[in-house]
């Protein structure tokens, strides 16, 4: 999330995140879709429970995730929201959906059958029974009348009572089990359970990440204990990379970098970290330092296997499938990569149509091209990087889809110091992902950063529409709104957006004392 | 008197043993029903998945959506009033609409189609018309499937006959293959277009 850097350039070192984030109950509603005033989210919740979800047919519409769910629970909070009653809500959808999104069908001719037929079963049994032992204190009456007849045959005494008593219970149990289980209310049983798992899950990655702090804590006072032992940086690195902290990660890997005058192996770790850093995108600074690497030792394994990665991020499969068979048929059978290797090769081949019998890993060709770009100035290096980014964007405006490629590019033009380009990647990304409101704020958020508002007025636009559906009352929304309001004019929708924002805000939040004024200065 | 006690306490028993019979009877009603519905799903003359709609017998939904041919213009359901139309909703992410595309192409000639992009990019929309071809008088966006909230949509495609004063005589969910197109929306529209002539 880059929302701090926004509010960095804008209100001065101001992070909001803490603020933002409010702890939510889990199940299928999701933060964005949930009403600010309590009462009316908890009158929303109860009106889910009784809507049947129209495509899953058995769940409601609080526990589904489908779409058309989704839609439901929305329009229901957006008619709360306009005042509605339950019922009135109710009819209007029973309206368009019929009785069957109810989840409790409604008495109506229709269901007479439906409704009535336990209690016909009910009177009929009970009918049965007692007419079954009036029809014995008739034998019974006869027998002593005549005595010279036999009487009749024999039922044991209380069969009657024992009957009615076991025929009680069943009711009683039955009842009891619908109340229970039955009722169409009721959430549906795998996510009731889910609950308790998600708990669970929580508190065994907490107790695991207790764990992985305390070693990061002891790498981290080893390697300062002993500055000059390479083997303490690169436990804390390991250390780093397991708790995910990448900036001690590639801090610790630099110290020992310095320490070996430049290991290829510690340098590979770099470009690895970088990579992890950027979501396992190979990186174009990671790009260009894998290549020094291979042109200084073409068979360091991680940089050979990152190199692969590269190209099977290019989508040009016969090149990773190449240098990864060249690693495979460099490494000992027993490397601990080996098994990730051959699922990556056989991916790699799959996706490129490649036959992998007919594929010999080519040794050289490829190391000495790699050498001839580590002998390149660095002119030469700036004009291939250039050419690999205008590839990728050559590539992107024929492929608009792909949104990690997008997010690559942007991070590229980023590194190369060129953000209106970075930002235009951003919208493309937002383009390629117009159902996620987080890539839309993204790339908003680096149209006003980079003061491109005036440039871009078209995409941000689009993208502004977008997240007004998406997600109107998150924070971020509201807060680029009210910019977007303010900038062309419109005073008061500005101060409406921001206020919304400011209702929403816990009153010792930071940043509450700058919105306020940056709403008086309207 | 005897013979009549005799008598009596015979018919007693056949009817405790009848009694017996109420409830295989019971069942067996039960079991007919159930064998019939599902004699009539396995020949495919019943869709479990066909949900009841409200909305026939209804005005089809009047709200105006801006037109994907002409940025700018507004297309409604009421563009059609006077004369027999149908309703399609559809969208370029959905495999079935696809599959019912040449049916649709059949109905071009017999009826004016009000097309329904539901929650669909109007580049894909484009994108999808040009492949699979284009039967629609108008096509209204209806970017965050607010329509097909009021048509009470549950999943694309989804296909309604409108009468000429405007009220909604048919709904077909689901793509529309050779029977129902055949069997269900021809005699339909036939019945509809005869109907309205003198």
């Amino acid at each position: 999330m880059r929302l701090p850097r926004l509010f960095t350039r804008l209100w001065g070192g101001l992070a909001l995140l803490a603020a933002l984030s409010a702890p939510v109950p889990a199940i299928a509603v999701t933060p964005e879709e949930m009403l600010a005033d309590p009462a009316l989210e908890e009158r929303a919740r109860t009106l889910s429970k009784q809507l049947r979800c129209l495509v899953c047919q058995n769940q409601s519409i609080d526990d589904s995730d489908a779409d058309l769910a989704r839609d439901l629970r929305v329009e229901v909070r957006r008619q709360l929201s306009t005042g509605s009653s339950d019922a009135k809500i109710l009819a209007n959808l029973r309206e368009t959906y019929g009785d069957y999104v109810l989840l409790n069908p409604p008495v109506s001719p229709g269901t007479y059958v439906l409704w009535g037929s336990p209690v016909f079963i009910l009177l009929a049994g009970a009918a049965i029974i007692i007419a079954g032992r009036r029809r014995r204190e008739d034998a019974d009456g006869t027998a002593a009348l005549d005595p010279a007849e036999p009487p009749a045959p024999p039922l044991p005494p209380g069969t009657g009572r024992t009957a009615i008593a076991l025929g009680s219970l069943v009711l009683a149990v039955s009842l009891g089990l619908y109340l229970v289980l039955g009722r169409a209310d009721l959430p549906s049983q795998p996510l009731a359970g889910r609950g308790a798992e998600l708990a669970a899950a929580a508190d065994a990655s907490n107790a695991q990440m207790a764990e992985k702090q305390t070693g990061l804590d002891e790498a981290r006072s080893a390697a300062a204990t002993s500055p000059d032992d390479v083997g303490a940086w690169l436990r804390l690195a390991m250390a780093a990379a397991a708790s995910g902290e990448t900036n001690t990660e590639l801090a610790a890997l630099e110290q020992a970098e310095r320490l070996t005058n430049g290991d290829p192996a510690i340098r590979a770790m770099q470009a690895e970290a970088m990579s992890r850093a950027a979501d396992g995108q190979v990186t174009i600074p990671a790009r260009e330092l894998i290549t020094r690497i291979l042109a200084e030792d073409p068979s360091e394994p991680r940089a050979l296997f990152l190199s692969g990665l590269a190209a099977y991020q290019d989508e040009n499969f016969g090149a990773a499938v190449e240098i990864w068979l060249r690693l495979q048929s460099l490494s000992a059978p027993d490397a601990p990569w080996m098994a990730l290797l051959a699922d990556n090769i056989a991916d790699a081949a799959k996706a490129g149509g490649i036959n992998l019998d007919a594929v010999t890993p080519a040794r050289g060709p490829d190391a000495e091209t790699m050498a001839a770009a580590a002998e390149m100035s660095d002119e030469d290096r700036a004009a291939m990087i250039e050419g690999m980014v205008e590839g990728l964007a050559a590539r992107l405006a024929e492929e608009p889809g792909d949104a990690a490629g997008w997010q690559r590019l942007a991070r590229a033009y980023d590194v190369l110091g060129r953000p209106e380009d970075a930002t235009r990647a951003m919208i493309g990304r937002a383009d390629a992902m117009p159902g996620d409101a987080g890539a839309q704020l993204a790339a908003l958020e680096g149209v006003v950063v980079n003061r491109l508002e005036e440039g871009l007025a078209e995409d941000a636009g689009r993208l502004l529409e977008r997240i007004a559906s998406l997600a109107p009352d998150r924070s971020e929304t509201l807060y680029i709104r009210g910019h977007f309001a303010k900038l062309s004019g419109d005073v008061e929708a500005a101060r409406a957006f921001w206020q919304a924002l400011l209702d929403r805000l816990p009153d010792d939040a930071p940043i509450v004392g700058q919105l306020r004024d940056a709403i008086d200065a309207l | 008197m005897n013979g009549g006690m005799n008598g009596g306490e015979q018919t007693t028993v056949r009817t405790r043993r009848l009694a017996f019979l109420i409830p295989l009877a019971g069942f067996l009603v039960l079991a007919g029903f159930a064998s019939i519905a599902l004699l009539a799903t396995l020949r495919g003359e019943r869709d479990m998945t066909q949900l009841p709609s409200a909305m026939v017998g209804k005005p089809a939904p009047a709200a105006a959506l801006p037109d994907l041919r002409e940025a700018g213009n507004t297309v409604s359901a009421i563009d059609f009033k006077g004369r027999p139309f149908l309703v399609n909703i559809f969208a370029s992410w959905c495999a079935p609409c696809r599959a019912e595309a040449p049916a649709l192409a059949l109905l071009f000639e017999e009826i004016e189609i009000f097309g329904i992009a539901y929650k669909d990019k109007s580049e894909d929309t484009r994108g999808f018309l040009a492949t699979y071809g284009d039967p629609f008088a108008d096509i209204g966006i209806d970017r965050d499937g607010d329509a097909g909230m009021r048509w009470g949509v549950y999943g694309v495609p989804e296909t309604f006959l409108v009468d000429a004063n405007g009220t909604i005589i048919l709904r077909h969910a689901g793509p529309i293959d050779r029977r129902v197109l055949d069997e269900l929306l021809r005699p339909a529209i036939q019945d509809l277009t005869t109907g309205t002539r003198p």
